[in-house]
């Protein structure tokens, strides 16, 4: 099979696996517990807390927040910080290109009274920081943008706005970083928060962060025990925990050479595609080069994603096919403002162990399904 | 001795004269497979079927009600021959029964018994007049009681549930039902499965344009019929070839009116292949443009063998009402499509002509890629709803 659906999930480094299994079978303890075992699963907790800051090169004025991943971590960020700081201003600023954690997080808050600023995108995929500065004001207590789109890969220039924003001391700036952790180089300190889920970088699913300045407070936005600083109460999954930080290590350590090596194989795949009529692409140059959109001009795309899964190669359409509801990314519709592109969209997303005879298989694959499959 | 026992009372099965025996041996044998996960002991007689159970009886009685071929199901409660018991055990049961008129009637297969069969009925109607508000109604009474007074004991229990009705499965034989994965193809298959009509499944799939998903819905979906039949074959159709050859010959208003000949020709000649007496189908008069009369004369006109559509007269929300009740509703509502809905004409006929059938139909060879669909049939077979390898 060929497995180029990474932005959906990535397989799990086996060293990950490992240390998740390690700690299942020999530290199973809950890490809150008042006795020695519970104090070993605690230490590994905290080890594990200190690493991942440390990696990020965070460690003094960060705190690590363990999440089920990022969409909670969203959740956590938007919502806490939007009831905790209500009484500073109610506005709050975002991209039209926000994962749906984050857009329909806002759109919640929207109906209790906040003011929320979608700001677009453009050509390159992502927000002019011109139109942030525009949009921000003194009532603006919240800017949420994310790092990589993960429909197109387009990056953000989060440096840039964390000037803009910092002219606002009451505004806190959140940042989704889940596509680009791990995979592409980055400032982690520019923004107040970040989110992220472990099973993109090679960790296992339910497991993620929010990484937060220690100076900021949330309303939690679920109750029970005071785990992880009091916002996130439910028993600590250690293990899962413990295998992010070992695959967070091993994605860092290898990101350089991962990078260049992705980047050949985005161009390699760019070439075939940008030259032949019966596609368009629709990732900006420059973007992320593990994330790559395209969209088929004449036939249904939801149908060329079926005919490859038949050849066992994983690719992602937009989203499930729908015969009553046409599927539609607005992303896509953001950048090119073209309904059919829009419905008709494929994601290839790379990992670190795609291969370049994995992308010359796949575009052979669909040179022969555009040939065999009715047009739309 | 266990005093309580659930009784089964055969339905149309009593019209059956000779095939009696025959069909009252099948029905007691699907209802030892329905009822293998429950720790019972079943006899049968002539004209009941008697199930032995301990622990509660409601789950059993449920189980039965989706048997086909049984009439009625009472709990049965067996008692010393004492009248006195008799009466308060009467009078303990119709308090707790819904209903405002009720009528008792005796039978006594014993004849030296002591009173008569009237003199019973009246015992034990005068306890139950002097202690609770229930009146008596012989001609159409909420409740009946009836009492039987036999050699060994004596019998007291009141008319409860409802069975299915229908005949024995496996006693009318089975019919190749063409499932889609929609709503209505699975509540067609339950009523022929209530009936007593076996049945085998043939799907239509046009990959890559419908989805391998559908076939994790039909697994689905034949887990649930599975509870009727245990044994259920599931034929897979590859149509992608003749449904564009389809696409390709015919003008789109006819697509779709081709379309479905060209799978009831291919489901007539797998039917006699698979010793299937019917196609069935989940068509139901007028719902869409293939089911119009006109269009289902047409679409019948390419075969002589029997088309059974058991939702012909059923609307579309009473066909909702079964699937939900049947538990096949939110598997069916699934999102994928099927071959009916990929390349659905704008503009499908709704009063097609056969000439125009014929007429395009000539334009290609489609007996080579029928026979072809026919010829590259795979099955899949489930035992319980699950698959067998």
């Amino acid at each position: 099979m060929i497995y180029f659906d990474n932005a959906a999930t990535s397989k799990p480094y086996v060293e990950a696996v490992e240390a998740f299994v390690d700690v299942n079978k020999n530290n199973f303890g809950n890490p809150i517990s008042n006795h020695g075992y519970g104090r070993k699963a605690e230490r590994i907790l905290e080890k594990s807390r200190e690493s991942m800051l440390n990696l990020l090169s965070l460690s003094s004025s960060f705190n690590l927040l363990f999440t089920s991943g990022a969409s909670e971590s969203n959740n956590i960020a938007i919502k806490g910080i939007a009831k905790k700081y209500k009484n500073r201003g109610n506005k709050i600023i975002s991209s039209i290109a926000e994962h749906s954690s984050v857009i329909n997080t806002l759109e919640k808050l929207k109906e209790e009274g906040f003011e929320v600023i979608y700001l677009p995108i453009n050509a390159l995929g992502y927000v002019d920081p011109k139109d942030l500065e525009k949009a921000i004001d003194d009532k603006t207590i919240l800017v949420s943008i994310m790092s990589s789109n993960n429909e197109i890969g387009s990056i953000s220039p989060l440096d840039e706005y964390s000037k803009i924003i910092k002219k606002y001391p009451k505004c806190f700036f959140h940042s989704d970083i889940t596509q680009s952790l791990g995979k592409i180089k980055m400032d982690y300190g520019c923004c107040d928060l970040l989110s992220f889920s472990s099973h993109k970088f090679g960790g296992v699913k339910g497991t993620g962060g929010l990484v937060f300045k220690k100076n900021i407070s949330f309303e939690p936005i679920e109750n029970g025990g005071e785990q992880e600083y009091g916002f996130r109460p439910g028993t600590v999954n250690v293990a899962g925990i413990k295998a992010m930080e070992v695959a967070l290590k091993k994605s860092l350590s290898n990101l350089d050479d991962n990078l260049s090596k992705i980047s050949k194989l985005n161009l390699l795949l760019r070439g075939f595609l940008e030259n032949n009529p019966q596609f368009a692409v629709n990732s900006p140059l420059n973007s992320n080069p593990y994330i790559f959109s395209f969209s088929t001009l004449k036939k249904k795309a939801s149908v060329v994603v079926e005919a490859l899964s038949n050849k066992e190669i994983y690719v992602s359409s937009v989203s499930a096919c729908n015969s009553k509801k046409e599927p539609f990314s607005y992303v896509v519709y953001a950048l090119t403002n073209d309904k059919e592109i829009s419905a008709n969209t494929i994601r290839v997303s790379f990992s670190p162990e795609s291969s370049e005879e994995e992308v010359n298989e796949f575009v052979n694959a669909l040179k022969q399904i555009i040939v065999e499959v009715k047009d739309r | 001795m266990n005093d309580r026992y659930i009784m089964i009372h055969y339905g149309e099965l009593g019209t059956k004269g000779n095939n009696k025996k025959a069909f009252v041996a099948q029905l007691n044998k699907n209802i030892r497979h329905a009822l293998k996960n429950f720790d019972v002991n079943v006899t049968y007689d002539h004209d009941h079927t008697f199930v032995d159970f301990s622990g509660e009886a409601e789950p059993i009685i449920s189980r039965l009600k989706d048997v086909s071929g049984i009439q009625r199901i009472s709990l049965v409660y067996k008692l010393p021959r004492d009248l006195e018991i008799l009466k308060q055990k009467s009078l303990e049961l119709i308090k707790e029964a819904e209903g405002k008129t009720f009528k008792v009637e005796a039978k006594r297969t014993d004849k030296t018994y002591p009173l008569s069969s009237p003199e019973i009925e009246r015992a034990i109607a005068s306890i139950i007049l002097k202690n609770t508000s229930f009146k008596v109604d012989v001609h159409n009474p909420d409740i009946k009681v009836f009492v039987q007074m036999r050699n060994d004991a004596s019998y007291v229990y009141l008319n409860t549930v409802s069975g299915a009705g229908g005949y024995p499965l496996g006693m009318n034989g089975k019919v190749l039902m063409l499932l889609s994965g929609g709503i209505d193809s699975p509540v067609a298959s339950y009523l022929l499965l209530r009936r007593g009509i076996k049945i085998e499944c043939l799907h239509f799939a046009s990959p890559p344009y419908t989805s391998t998903a559908v076939i994790d819905k039909l697994e689905d979906i034949i887990g649930k019929l599975s509870y009727y039949q245990e044994d259920i074959k599931l034929h897979i159709v590859p149509f992608t070839k003749l449904q564009e050859e389809i696409y390709n010959h015919v003008d789109e208003p006819y697509c779709i009116t081709i379309m479905r000949r060209m799978m009831v020709r291919i489901a007539s000649i797998y039917a006699k292949k698979t010793n299937c007496l019917a196609i069935a189908t989940g068509e139901s008069v007028g719902q869409v443009a293939s089911q119009t009369l006109n269009s289902i004369q047409v679409i019948n006109s390419v075969t002589n063998f029997p088309i059974l559509r058991p939702l012909c007269t059923l609307d579309k929300l009473d066909i909702i009402k079964i699937s939900k009740q049947i538990g096949t509703y939110d598997i069916s509502i699934r999102p994928h499509e099927d071959c009916c809905t990929i390349f659905a004409p704008k503009k499908p006929k709704t009063k097609p002509k056969e000439e125009e059938c014929l007429y395009y139909e000539k334009r290609f060879d489609y007996e080579t890629f029928v026979n072809e669909c026919v010829e590259n049939i795979e099955t899949i077979q489930f035992k319980s709803g699950e698959k067998v390898e």
